[in-house]
């Protein structure tokens, strides 16, 4: 070939490239806005009684991506205020599963409950590169399937970029890694001034304090090759709650641990929030195999079944910290878990404070909701008035 | 699973050897391989996951090309030759010093960077010149360069190796200065004086004479940008919630900015910033393709298969054979290998008992040597052209590498070995 012809053939080469490469682009950015666009759909339960939106405890987050709602359930009565966190990180799809179940189906006879879904909405707006999660799942219901967007762990760069060097929490001043500036459960108590997630956090923050919420619920998940797992996390304050939730438990319905909040690690809700506020804060972890790193192929059954065959391997070999079988850990079981264990925590805190109750109807019991899977308790947006649905 | 994924596997690894065996690249074989493999995943694999995938080092990568910028701007005003020719000046009489500043020269780049071959480009010829001058062999200059190159990637504050399998095991990059700046200074040190300590006097005129110093080239005019990079990053940890966010790109840029302001001659940005991306396009690129197969192996289970395979092997098997395994995967993919190994085995470390901080701390230490090994040389074939060595690349250069190397992988597997008791190290930082 001559020296002509093989430069005419490395251009076309290079212009096939380039256009095929604009083409995946085009594909790719479609998906992407599909994805961040996504609005799911909530049917605003019996015991709602106002939807709010963060920026109404703290102005500047109004127009930001983490303006997320927060759902008030108030029974009138007097006793305890509840804060529930669902979707601190959203690749845990059962935490925000779990708070939505709440706003759909609890309804106080005293006190008041508050429930964020997505608390960490931006990062529900991106999946984590390098890892191949689904952008979607469903949940099937009786009327159909109701279709979820799957997150990240981190607040998505479109919101919250670029990270510092070193990320410095305040007002701590512990070290983490820069990532960790854009993870809202590493952002505790937060700054006014600070990155997106920091003043995130400084917005609940603010409402915790100005709405003197007693308790605060953080819901998460955790791989099996992660040693907090299948756990409650308690800053000292709630310590007696979670002992006994545990010990009631574990004897009664499934098996929780409970630890206590390490005072030197900070950023988390279960230490942050009990430390600077008068509120105190609980942290629950499911498991979920669907973030374990020895995990099969990355896909929408394996985030909603939890079953694994690497992972039982790695189980087998004893590698993990909590135990895997065929049956996997299902969705309907990660968000019975956090749902049991909610009833649980109030049924204990009125024991403990009497004086501040909490009573909850409406939800599910652990068996019912294992047996008749998540999408039992949502109800069809179409069968409702167009002003009982909210969207996330 | 285990049969999909060993077929996915199987896949990849069949289209990566016939590409190269084509002679294609080994950017282009390796997304040859993760596009060939996530269709053979069948359903799921879509342009979003090619995109997902190519931004996984992203930030890593936009560091890259904005520290080699930086370094290349220092070197285009003369900066480079004014440090060198300094020491030359200076420390000719004394070859302990001249060997102990051209070895931290040498670690600058890699360090401020996380790549080996920036250090080769930057400032490896001028080294070599140096070293030559000084009586010490092609083979061994060569070998110093790139052993020193290796040490400079591994060194702090960046170390892309450890950074990757820290992000892939949630861990905070939090700890490693210490650890790291330990290895690779010993390494670097130990690579310098064993094979450049015997040689000849340097003849400090004739060297002066080959490297042109510009006249109006001052000491400030060098040491300037790099005060504004330090104070930058200084300040950012100083002040953290007062001083703006930067980023460090934007403070490399900011250095660079400075190094052109004050650069006794006019310097070329544009060009200069055409030669870095053209310098770097391989680098860059292999970042892009490594972040592309790591989201096709997620997604097909290869990853998992990979993982499983490597933590149910007994403890004292792999830590007995990281010092083969990290830089052989090393030649073989390069970067990926961190998130496919480090990731699994930092996780298996830290539940048994091994302090995963010091450990992936040495296993980055080891993985740069790899550069040397084929398929891929990277760093190995970049010190061969800037030293113009003409030797056998086996008999000659790499052989003169192994007793610094094995120091090296040697001194890194017992630092894995005892990194309970190194826990001190963790302390700066």
């Amino acid at each position: 070939m001559k020296k002509s012809e093989q430069g005419k053939t490395l251009i076309a080469a290079k212009a096939a490239g380039l256009v095929a490469w604009a083409a995946v682009m085009v594909f790719a950015g479609v998906a992407f806005r599909q994805h961040r666009a996504w609005k799911e759909p909530v049917v605003l339960g019996p015991g709602v009684t106002a939807v709010r939106s963060l920026h109404e405890w703290f102005a500047p987050l109004k127009g930001t991506e983490n303006d997320c709602n927060v759902y008030v359930l108030d029974s009138g009565l007097p006793g305890s205020t509840i804060l529930v966190l669902g979707g601190t990180h959203p690749e845990e799809p059962a935490t925000n599963l779990a708070a939505e179940l709440l706003v759909e189906n609890a309804k106080p006879t005293s006190g008041k409950l508050l429930v964020a879904i997505h608390t960490n909405r931006s990062a529900s707006t991106v999946t984590r590169p390098g890892e191949a999660y689904p952008q979607f799942y469903s949940i099937k219901t009786a009327w159909g399937q109701k279709k979820y967007r799957m997150g990240d762990r981190s607040a998505n760069p479109l919101d919250s970029w670029p990270d510092p060097e070193t990320y410095v929490h305040y007002p701590s001043g512990q070290m983490l890694a820069y990532m960790d500036i854009r993870n809202i459960n590493r952002t505790w108590p937060g700054r006014p001034n600070g990155l997106l997630c920091e003043r995130t956090s400084y917005g609940f923050m603010q409402m915790i304090r100005k709405e003197k919420v007693d308790l605060v619920i953080d819901y998460h998940e955790a791989e099996l090759e992660y040693p907090v797992i299948g756990t409650i996390v308690a800053h000292q304050k709630a310590q007696e709650v979670a002992a006994m939730v545990s010990m009631d438990l574990s004897a009664s319905q499934f098996r929780i641990g409970m630890e206590v909040s390490p005072r030197t690690l900070h950023g988390l809700t279960h230490r942050e929030i009990g430390d600077f506020s008068d509120a105190t804060a609980l942290l629950f972890e499911s498991p979920e195999p669907f973030l374990d790193r020895v995990r099969g192929a990355t896909n929408e059954a394996l985030l909603l079944t939890g079953v694994d065959e690497f992972v039982q391997r790695a189980g087998k070999a004893g590698l993990l910290y909590w135990p895997i079988d065929e049956k996997g850990w299902p969705i309907e079981v990660r968000v019975g878990r956090h749902i049991a264990t909610t009833s649980k925590v109030f049924e204990v805190w009125n024991l403990l404070y009497p004086e501040k109750p909490i009573a909850v109807d409406g939800l599910p019991g652990y068996g019912d909701l294992a047996a008749k899977g998540v999408g039992a308790y949502f109800a069809d947006p179409a069968s409702v008035a167009k002003d009982r649905v909210a969207f996330e | 699973m285990l049969n999909h994924a060993l077929l996915v596997l199987g896949v990849m690894v069949v289209v990566f050897a016939v590409a190269s065996r084509l002679k294609v690249s080994v950017e282009l074989s390796m997304l040859l391989a993760a596009i060939a493999g996530g269709l053979a995943h069948g359903s799921g694999f879509s342009a979003r996951h090619v995109v997902d995938g190519a931004f996984t080092y992203f930030d890593v990568t936009l560091i890259f090309l904005s520290a080699t910028f930086f370094m290349n701007i220092v070197k285009e005003s003369g900066g480079v030759d004014y440090i060198v020719g300094g020491i030359v000046k200076r420390f000719h009489a004394n070859r302990f010093l001249c060997l102990l500043f051209l070895t931290f020269i040498l670690l600058i780049p890699g360090a401020l960077t996380g790549s080996g071959s920036v250090t080769v480009l930057v400032v490896g010829a001028l080294a070599a010149k140096v070293l030559s001058e000084m009586g010490i062999p092609k083979e061994k200059v060569t070998a110093i360069i790139f052993l020193c190159a290796a040490m400079s990637a591994a060194a702090p504050p960046v170390n892309l190796w450890a950074m990757m399998a820290a992000a892939g095991s949630n861990m905070p990059y939090v700890g490693f200065i210490g650890p790291l700046g330990a290895l690779s200074v010993l390494g670097a040190l130990f690579s310098m004086f064993w094979l450049g300590w015997k040689g000849s006097p340097i003849d400090a005129a004739k060297v002066a004479a080959s490297i042109k110093v510009d006249a109006r080239m001052r000491g400030w005019r060098v040491g300037l940008p790099f005060a504004v990079l330090i104070a930058l990053i200084a300040l950012s940890r100083i002040f953290p919630h007062d001083f703006p966010i930067l980023g460090l790109p934007l403070c490399f840029m900011l250095a660079a900015a400075t190094a052109a302001a004050v650069s006794a001659t006019k310097v070329p940005l544009l060009r200069i910033a055409r030669d870095t991306v053209d310098s770097l396009l391989p680098l860059v690129g292999m970042m892009i393709v490594v972040g592309i197969l790591v989201q096709a192996m997620s997604l097909s289970g290869v990853r998992g298969l990979i993982s499983l395979s490597v933590v149910t092997l007994p403890l004292a098997v792999i830590i007995g054979a990281l010092f083969v395994i990290l830089p052989l995967s090393e030649g073989l993919v390069q970067y990926a290998s961190a998130p496919l190994l480090g990731v699994p085995l930092i996780l298996l470390f830290n539940m048994k008992g091994i302090d995963p901080v010091v450990a992936l701390s040495a296993m980055a230490v080891m993985w740069p040597l790899g550069d040397i090994l084929p398929p891929t040389l990277v760093v190995g074939r970049a010190a061969v052209m800037v030293t113009g060595y003409d030797g056998s690349y086996y008999k000659g250069f790499v052989k003169a590498t192994l007793v610094p190397a094995l120091f090296i992988l040697a001194l890194s597997t017992l630092v894995v070995i005892f990194s309970g008791q190194l826990t001190f190290l963790k302390a700066l930082g």
